[in-house]
């Protein structure tokens, strides 16, 4: 008898499968824009104005560490919340309700960005429909309404997600009053509840200031307010991104190697701390920025090195239990375990791969981290080749990895390839490291992110090593190697789902644990006393700063329009324009 | 809460790490004195830029021994001023402002970086010990021409580099019999006395004079140009101090109505 | 084999970021290999991995336990 997720909860898994098809299309349209980036910047092969470079970026960006990654989230806690509690969700009309809401949100903003690569895009309410404003979407560059609109909706959409997870555990804890949390679920709330704290901040940033301001309701917007406000977000939205991964480590890999996780306390411990610390430590994107006195970038960075904690322990727990299996399957040795493990499934090795990359993402974090040596590489490539080491890989390439297990379990027909699906991981691994060897170099001599020629007229770079071409040429192939990559996973996902039904699909379990809840304190499953400290914790960190941030400039800051620089404008008009200034 | 001895190790270990990370950072910023940006440079509203006391006339200013202050704006999509010259062996304290969105003032391959918000001053102090080129970019978006956003800074030895600038009062004309006066004014954008001697060459004499101007003062130098020692019709002039110069055109014009070149006393 | 198929496979994709990073770690030392040079290195790293992997261990005619996932 076959015991797959879409057996046990065959309404849960049709939303499920519903949310991993809306990330792999934002997957598949946001990795070809990559691919059109890399070799546009890399000036290999130009076919787009530089202009609209900036439209395919903010793209990008938005699809993947928006779209593709929170709506495989969603289907991961989803899946974690219903199979770790033994029962479905409370009412599924309701999980279609929110799905439904965050996929109008993600078209809306969509819509929106795409329609910057119109020669006249329409005038809806009044301007232009593009969103020129890349995925930060800094003021006083403006974005169309519909853009900020957009993602609120997407979020709110998120929100009730999480409302659906604690309604599914509540019931739960009813019928179980005494029972711990189970891991899984545990990891979901807690990921849920600093996902609460932290999208506070831009939610109001947009419906307070940008939204209005953008509706021409307000006059002029604070840029360095709304800019404090999308950090106190936009570094938990990274641990966001990267929770499902860190759940997938802890509950699946495990049992993967062939083991059990080797800790569930300190699995707690870990998630209890990126509650209580993903928030007030958002001002280390801001190291550069003015208006923002020294002392509160410091706390901003003893919080951030103090993060480096629960990713240790990650590093430890994962890699003890990945040795526990190996063990268990017949590994000896001190290294010798290693090769015990089983290399051949496209799923483990996905996933370690992903958590090796990781570790190397850890060490440029740490640099980005130190306050005064990121002046080095702030808004460098360096930072480019960071991020696609985190999200890019130690996120994407575990989602994909686990979507190998997913599919199978959600639609009850076999992985079409295991050997495509193996060598796609390993594509993965291989690209991102041309190209993050290469951003990452780059960044040290100085050479920009965000820029679509980085060649500049009055001055040459200077690489300590090698040569800019040579970088580039590094760039452009790790770019083809990843597109190549995506085009395997796709194919691997598209003709599982035409396959045929199996009847040898795995049962739908997690790992089980060498030390288990039972020898944990019971204060780790007290929610609210977590989040009533990391409320405690903001507020120490974020109070101060915004009010001064106020006092200086306002709410509504000192008469700064917005700036749609998205019109388009003769390149000759620039030049003339730039001759004059000179 | 039972933790695993080898765990314990690692946990220790982990912290030893966390606390020296936070150690070596600590002691950037009080050993070296790496300073953060902060709110030291104030805000200004972007509308009133050029009534600003500081960035109403950007550029380099001295402000004594070997110190210098810079003041930069930044817009979609230059530096004003877009080249920058200060001397090696100096102390320079940067004031960079937005007119319009957020941009970045980063001088590659250093340390100077910054972002540039508008309605706020960043306000840096780096020193310059070697003379170099540096090229400065914009590293935030800042909209469609943003990659055409960047700037120089040169960094020359100390003997080349001064803050003297020369102007230049002359007639275009003078009637022929008649006298003019060509003035020179130094400006010393110096904290110090600037020594220096300033020459007028007009047809084919040169006239001189030593002055000393005052730190950021200016001083005006007269030439007294008489028509009789030039030729009829235009004579080039330069004036020069130091490595500056400015040239114009004299015209000796016989008044109108008079035929001969010899004498302003005809018939008019 | 020595190993699994799929850990030769996974250990000839760990040969990129390492002569990638070598090759960058060299040059700190003055040493600069040129593209061709890293991807003979490569290549000899790679046949001297599989030469190592195929050769059959001594005394011991069958594959271990590894690879049977």
């Amino acid at each position: 008898m076959r015991n797959a997720y879409l057996d046990q909860f065959p309404d849960e898994a049709r939303v499920i499968k519903a949310a991993f098809w809306s990330s792999f299309i934002a997957l598949a349209i946001g990795g070809v824009l990559g691919l059109v980036q890399a070799l546009h910047r890399t000036d290999v092969f130009r076919f787009i104005q530089s202009p609209d470079y900036y439209t395919v970026l903010t793209a990008h960006g938005v699809l993947l560490v928006i779209v593709f990654t929170i709506f495989f989230l969603v289907g991961t806690f989803t899946w974690a919340v219903t199979t770790s509690l033994d029962r479905g969700v409370v009412d599924t009309r309701f999980t279609w309700a929110w799905y439904i809401m965050m996929v109008i949100g993600a078209a809306l903003a969509g819509i929106t960005i795409f329609s910057g690569f119109l020669e006249s895009a329409p005038s809806i309410l009044g301007s232009e429909l593009n969103a020129d404003v890349l995925f930060t979407f800094y003021a006083p560059l403006e974005a169309h309404p519909f853009f900020y609109i957009g993602l609120v909706v997407f979020v709110v959409g998120s929100w009730l997600a999480g409302v659906d997870w604690f309604r599914t555990w509540l019931a739960w804890r009813r019928e179980n009053p005494d029972e711990r949390i189970p891991l899984p679920t545990f990891m979901v709330l807690t990921t849920t509840l600093f996902w609460y704290i932290c999208t506070l901040g831009v939610s109001l940033s947009i419906l307070v200031f940008l939204l209005p301001w953008s509706l021409g309701i307000t006059e002029s917007v604070n840029p360095l307010l709304t800019r404090t406000m999308f950090w106190y977000f936009g570094h938990a939205v990274v641990y966001f991104w990267l929770m499902p991964a860190y759940l997938m480590w802890y509950t699946m890999l495990p049992k993967f190697s062939g083991g059990k996780l080797f800790s569930d306390p300190l699995a707690r411990v870990v998630f209890v701390l990126f509650l209580l610390l993903s928030t007030p430590l958002g001002i280390h994107h801001q190291y550069l920025d003015p208006g923002i006195a020294e002392g509160y970038k410091f706390i901003a960075m003893t919080n951030t090195m103090f993060l480096l904690l629960p990713s240790l322990l990650t590093a430890f727990t994962v890699v003890a239990s990945m040795e526990h299996g190996a063990r268990q399957r017949g590994g000896e040795g001190y290294l010798g375990w290693l090769k015990a493990l089983p290399w051949r499934d496209p799923i483990f090795t996905g996933m370690a791969l992903a958590g090796l990359m990781f570790a190397a993402a850890g060490f440029s974090g740490m640099i980005n981290a130190g306050m005064n040596i990121n002046y080095l590489v702030h808004n460098t490539w360096w930072v480019v080749g960071h991020f696609h080491l985190t999200v890019g890989t130690a996120v994407a390439l575990t989602f994909m990895a686990a979507s190998y297990w997913f599919i199978p379990q959600l639609t009850g027909k076999e992985l079409w390839n295991r050997s495509v699906a193996l060598g796609q991981v390993v594509l993965w691994f291989i690209g991102m490291t041309f190209m993050t060897n290469a951003m990452h170099r780059s960044g040290l001599f100085g050479l920009p992110r965000r820029t679509a020629e980085p060649q500049y007229q009055g001055f040459d770079f200077e690489p300590a090593v090698g040569t800019v071409g040579e970088i580039n040429m590094q760039v452009a192939l790790g770019a083809v190697i990843l597109t190549l990559s995506l085009a395997l996973f796709l194919l691997n996902m598209v003709m599982t789902s035409i396959g045929s039904n199996s009847e040898s699909i795995p049962d739908n379990t997690y790992a089980d644990t060498l030390s288990g809840a039972e020898d944990s304190p019971r204060i780790l499953d007290n929610l609210k006393l977590w989040t009533a400290i990391a409320v405690v914790l903001v507020i120490i960190a974020y109070t101060l700063p915004l009010a001064s941030i106020i006092d200086a400039g306002g709410l509504f800051g000192p008469d700064i329009e917005g700036f749609r620089l998205s019109t388009w404008v003769d390149p000759a008009v620039i030049e003339s324009l730039s001759e004059v200034i000179r | 809460m039972n933790i695993h001895t080898y765990e314990k190790v690692w946990i220790v270990a982990s912290m030893v790490l966390i606390v020296g990370f936070i150690a070596t950072i600590t002691y950037g910023a009080v050993g070296p004195g790496i300073a953060m940006i902060d709110d030291d440079g104030g805000d200004i509203n972007p509308d009133e830029i050029n009534d600003d006391e500081r960035f109403a006339e950007p550029g380099v200013e001295h402000v004594g021994g070997n110190e210098y202050e810079v003041t930069v704006v930044a817009q979609a999509w230059s530096y004003t001023p877009s080249e920058i010259e200060i001397p090696a062996n100096s102390e320079v304290t940067f004031y960079v402002t937005s007119r319009d969105v957020t941009h970045s003032f980063s001088v590659v391959g250093t340390n100077v970086n910054t972002m540039v918000v508008p309605g706020q001053v960043s306000e840096m102090t780096a020193k310059f010990d070697e003379p170099d080129e540096y090229g400065i970019l914009c590293n935030e978006y800042c909209g469609e021409y943003h990659h055409t956003m960047e700037g120089k800074l040169n960094v020359v030895p100390e003997d080349e580099f001064d803050l003297t600038e020369l102007s230049v009062e002359a007639d275009d004309e003078i009637d022929a019999g008649n006298e003019t006066t060509i003035t020179a004014n130094v400006t010393n954008g110096m904290q110090e006395d600037l020594e220096t001697t300033v020459s007028l060459e007009i047809g084919n004499q040169t006239q001189e004079e030593d002055v000393t101007v005052p730190g950021d003062g200016s001083e005006e130098v007269a030439f007294t140009v008489d028509s009789a020692d030039l030729d009829e019709g235009d004579n080039d002039w330069t004036v020069t101090v130091d490595d500056y110069e400015e040239s114009g055109t004299l015209s000796v014009v016989t008044p109108e109505g008079n035929e001969s070149a010899d004498g302003g006393d005809g018939d008019a | 084999m020595r190993i699994s198929k799929g850990a030769l496979l996974v250990v000839v994709a760990f040969l990129v970021p390492f002569v990638v990073e070598f090759r960058t770690a060299l040059s700190w030392f003055g040493i600069k290999l040129s593209i061709l040079e890293s991807l003979a290195l490569g290549g000899v790293l790679v046949i001297g991995l599989l030469l190592w992997a195929v050769w059959p261990e001594d005394g011991n005619g069958g594959t271990g336990a590894a690879g049977s996932s």
